[in-house]
């Protein structure tokens, strides 16, 4: 492998690292407000 | 931090620019190194995320040491927030510094004392995470995870001198030095580009991340609510 190759691992590494973070970041993000926003939901059906 | 919450997508975008112009600086318009040639181009992407990690910890130390003194989760949602991502741009630092390495030193890892700290570093952070995920009580959790990540950040200044210590293969510092950064205009621009588009990328991270650490308080809180109301 020629130095681009090994520079095209280093940033394709990192790109991934990064992308992933933040695609699983919005996907926990969502998740939980989702469960929230149906916990709320539960929780004023039942109040009266 | 409701504003910070609003303002989190400007920031997203800001970051997102500034390292598209990092990246062109880095790749297309630095001039490779007289030594190391085109392999210079990933120290624009090391130095970076080690010093946005050494940032992301700072944070950590900073608000543990307010946790335990005002014992107030907001700040533990802080530490924890960052800590993960400064183990992501830890992990990003390990991997593209191997990958330099295999070219330069023949070899993708040696126990050198400044990659070991910085693994060592790694390993700390992602130990305070476990213990962060793996505590029944959060409290608890939040206190030991504090003392863990104040000890923890010890290894930062140690990682920092261990190129001045001990006999290192890795080079000393040339940036984050006393006299001033020793390196040429055209190689310290793209350098301080991607230095702030990274450090922009974390802030952008840290907001939503803590966003998400209070969205988790909130269902923790109703289902107490519930529970005590039977």
């Amino acid at each position: 492998m020629g130095s681009w190759g090994f520079i095209g691992l280093a940033y394709g590494v990192a790109a991934v690292a990064i992308g992933t973070f933040f695609v699983l970041l919005k996907r926990r993000l969502r998740g939980a407000a989702e469960e929230l926003s149906a916990l709320e939901r539960d929780g004023s059906r039942r109040a009266p | 931090m409701e504003r910070a919450t609003r303002i989190a997508p400007s920031i997203g975008a800001i970051a997102a620019v500034i390292l598209a112009v990092g990246l062109y600086l880095g790749l297309v318009a630095a001039p490779p190194d007289a030594v190391m040639g085109e392999l210079q181009r990933i120290m624009y992407l090391h130095v970076p995320s080690i010093v946005t990690a050494y940032l992301a910890f700072s944070v950590v130390f900073c608000a543990s040491i307010l946790y335990l003194w005002k014992r107030d989760l907001r700040f533990d949602a802080v530490a924890v927030s960052s800590a993960e991502i400064g183990v992501v741009f830890t992990g990003i630092t390990l991997a593209t510094g191997s990958i330099w390495g295999k070219p330069t030193w023949g070899v993708w890892w040696t126990w050198d004392a400044r990659l070991t700290l910085t693994a060592i570093l790694f390993t700390i952070y992602v130990g305070y995470l476990m213990l962060r995920s793996f505590a029944e009580d959060p409290q608890a959790g939040a206190r030991y995870g504090a003392v863990l990540a104040i000890i923890g950040f010890l290894d930062i200044p140690l990682n920092h001198f261990a190129v001045y210590w001990w006999r290192t293969l890795h080079q000393p510092s040339s940036l984050l030095r006393a006299g001033g950064p020793s390196v040429a205009r055209a190689m310290l621009v793209p350098l301080l580009v991607n230095m702030l588009g990274l450090m922009l990328l974390y802030l952008y991270f840290l907001v939503r991340r803590v966003q998400l650490e209070r969205v988790r308080h909130r269902i923790i809180e109703v289902r107490l609510r519930r529970g005590r109301r039977g």
